[in-house]
């Protein structure tokens, strides 16, 4: 069996259901060594698929979370100055004090906080999954940073030299493009672009994920969900809303939709304020289909 | 495999030819995709090559034509088309008229039948009306320039997160601290301090100066004279039926002085609006005027005569790449005025202010605003 056919299956046993373009996408990252940049609309399972990735590969995941000022010394390393300080009046008190000696100790790999980057090039054993996530929240400027890493795996703390990855370390990067991404770094990524699923497949990915749910229940909220993303709503919902819907109605006991459970729990579904008011309209106007009452 | 070979790079070479950039890397990286087991099946070959070669969600499409015209249109993709927004072609001159003598509070509806006497017929032809903008008094003048410039530095000063470190600030700077107290033999004598650097903002603003905004467009040429002064880095252009970059007209000592040179180079005062053209042209002409520490102003009544999906287009595309797309509208000012127009439906998912801008106070509101 190929590997693509091989990966599409492992993805499946780890409950993760993919498609071809999603394994082949990993099987290239895999094999050309490459970052694998992820986009898509808000929860159609970005972040899973490296969490996935880890562990069909028995690795582990060091994931960098993104956010508007990360810098180098949250992403990278920063040293421990409590402990350094600390150290330092030790020293003093057991006498020796050479300054020269005490820099090199308290500059060592034992003083170094290592933050997810260089947890991931410093990494021992096999190569880690490294997920970038949500890297359009990130500046500018720590695109450019991470381009640096990402093209050498290579990192320079001055005061203790070079640490260059033995391993490259499989890299995965999520995008929800809340703002453009740089060309060079797209330019060095494989890229995946992950659309809402359709019918069929949500259909199977609430199956897999919420066991809970009837046949005919499943079927009734994919079909509502898929229809409501045709609607225009500021807040369109994802595949994780729909597995959080479904799983909502799961433990409701809820064997098929009716108007009624549906405005209870559409809270999980549409979450904006807006956005209920015009489903709540379209439900009332029997343009939904949420079942008989 | 050699003709493969061949076949990908003219397939690169076409997708360049499309406007896709697709660099040698690119190219080795797809023969050599190939080589990995992605010549079973066409499928296979399609999703690798498309895996490699693409970079954004707009190339989907193209690169699925040029697959197409290359290994043969056999079956649709895997998964069907992608459905992406992708740029509409561009709208058929639709003489839809704008309003002249929209304003007077009140008399506002929602496009009724007997608004139609009011409207100026095909305005897409600029109407050329070169005037005078200097009616407002000195102290007025004064106020609109004091309240922009609030306004301007409220856009555009914004701690950033990242820290600069030096003798004072509000945290101290661990790092620094300890380096030197290593040269005292590790007796902490001078605390190094941190403190955040400022952002530095940019604002673009585009003004409306068509003939439905005739009534404002003075005000509003105030306010954007009176934002250039005021931060380094302001850029400002006018538009109606074309777009028309004029930061360095505005920079002028004097506020009259600007006018002068306005009318002398813009041309298109007055005549019909097309927003999203105008818009389009902005984004193609000026990509990286914006990004994400720019903030775009607007400054419309949104009444467009080009084709609404544009304008949506358009203003996603603005959304995307800047911090913050303000809308002042100054139709919005008025009692029982709702932003019904197409236009305007089209672009207000893709605003994170939406505001008034048609007098004194309503700029002074919009600082209230901003403040929040």
């Amino acid at each position: 069996m190929d590997r693509i056919a091989q990966l599409l299956e492992q993805l499946d046993r780890e409950a993760y259901v993919a498609d071809p373009a999603i394994a082949t996408s990993l099987h290239l990252a895999l094999e050309l060594r490459k970052p694998l940049l992820i986009e898509g609309h808000a929860g159609v399972g970005k972040t899973e698929i490296a969490k996935v990735l880890a562990r069909l590969m028995g690795t582990d995941l060091i994931r960098l979370q993104c956010y508007e000022g990360l810098d180098a010394s949250t992403a990278l390393y920063e040293w421990n100055y409590a402990r350094q300080l600390l150290h330092i009046r030790m020293q003093e008190k057991d006498g020796h004090a050479a300054p020269g000696a005490a820099e090199a100790q308290i500059f060592s790999e034992a003083f170094l906080l290592k933050r997810p980057l260089l947890q991931a090039i410093a990494h021992k054993g096999t190569p880690p999954v490294l997920l970038v996530d949500e890297i359009d929240r990130s500046d500018e400027e720590f695109e450019a940073f991470l381009l640096e890493v990402l093209s050498d795996f290579q990192v320079t703390v001055p005061e203790l030299g070079t640490i260059v990855a033995r391993e490259r370390p499989h890299v995965i990067l999520t995008s929800n493009r809340s703002r453009e991404l740089s060309d060079a770094l797209r330019r060095r990524c494989l890229y995946l672009w992950i659309d809402y699923p359709p019918f069929e497949k949500e259909l199977s990915i609430v199956r897999r994920k919420v066991p809970g749910a009837s046949e005919a229940l499943a079927a009734q909220v994919v079909g509502l969900v898929q229809r409501l993303r045709t609607a225009k709503l500021s807040k369109v919902p994802g595949v994780s809303e729909t597995l959080d819907w479904a799983a909502a109605l799961a433990v409701l006991h809820a064997s098929h939709l009716t108007p009624e459970i549906v405005s209870e729990t559409l809270g999980c579904l549409v979450k904006d304020e807006a956005d209920l008011r015009k489903v709540r309209g379209e439900m009332a106007a029997g343009r939904l289909p949420v079942g008989a009452a | 495999m050699s003709d493969l070979v061949q076949r990908v790079v003219g397939l690169c070479r076409d997708l360049r030819a499309r406007g896709m950039t697709v660099t040698t890397a690119h190219a080795i990286d797809a023969v050599r995709a190939l080589h990995f087991g992605a010549l079973q099946s066409r499928e296979r070959t399609y999703l690798s090559l498309r895996c490699v070669l693409v970079g954004r969600p707009e190339e989907l499409e193209i690169f699925d034509e040029a697959f197409a015209a290359l290994f043969g249109k056999q079956q649709a993709p895997a998964e069907g088309p992608v459905r992406v927004h992708r740029r509409s072609p561009p709208p058929e001159q639709a003489a839809v008229p704008s309003l002249s003598s929209w304003g007077q509070p009140g008399d506002e509806g929602e496009g009724g039948e007997d608004e139609q006497e009011e409207i100026k017929a095909a305005s897409d032809a600029a109407a050329v009306a070169q005037k005078d903008f200097s009616a407002f008094s000195a102290a007025e003048l004064d106020e609109i320039r004091r309240i922009s410039a609030r306004i301007a530095r409220r856009l555009a000063a914004r701690p950033s997160r990242r820290w600069k470190s030096g003798r004072r600030g509000p945290r101290v700077d661990l790092r620094r601290t300890l380096r030197r107290s290593l040269s005292n033999g590790g007796e902490t004598l001078d605390l190094r301090f941190r403190r955040r650097k400022p952002r530095k903002t940019r604002i673009v603003a585009l003004c409306d100066v068509s003939g439905s905004m005739d009534l404002y467009s003075q005000f509003l040429l105030q306010f954007l004279y009176a934002l250039q002064g005021t931060v380094a880095r302001v850029e400002s252009f006018v538009f109606s039926t074309s777009l028309r970059r004029v930061t360095d007209l505005l920079k002028q000592p004097d506020y009259a002085a600007a006018l002068r040179g306005l009318s002398a180079e813009v041309h298109d005062w007055s005549g019909g609006t097309r927003i999203g053209a105008c818009l389009a042209d902005f984004n193609r002409d000026y990509p990286a005027m914006i990004d994400g520490r720019t903030v775009a102003v607007i400054l419309s009544d949104g009444w467009d005569t080009g084709d609404p999906a544009i304008l949506g287009a358009e203003m996603e595309s603005l959304r995307i790449r800047s911090r913050r797309v303000i809308w002042l509208n100054p139709l919005l000012g008025s009692p029982g005025y709702e932003p019904l127009t197409q236009g305007m439906q089209a672009a207000l998912p893709h605003v994170s202010v939406f505001a008034p801008a048609h007098n004194l106070s309503a700029l002074r509101a919009l600082e209230r605003h901003l403040l929040a």
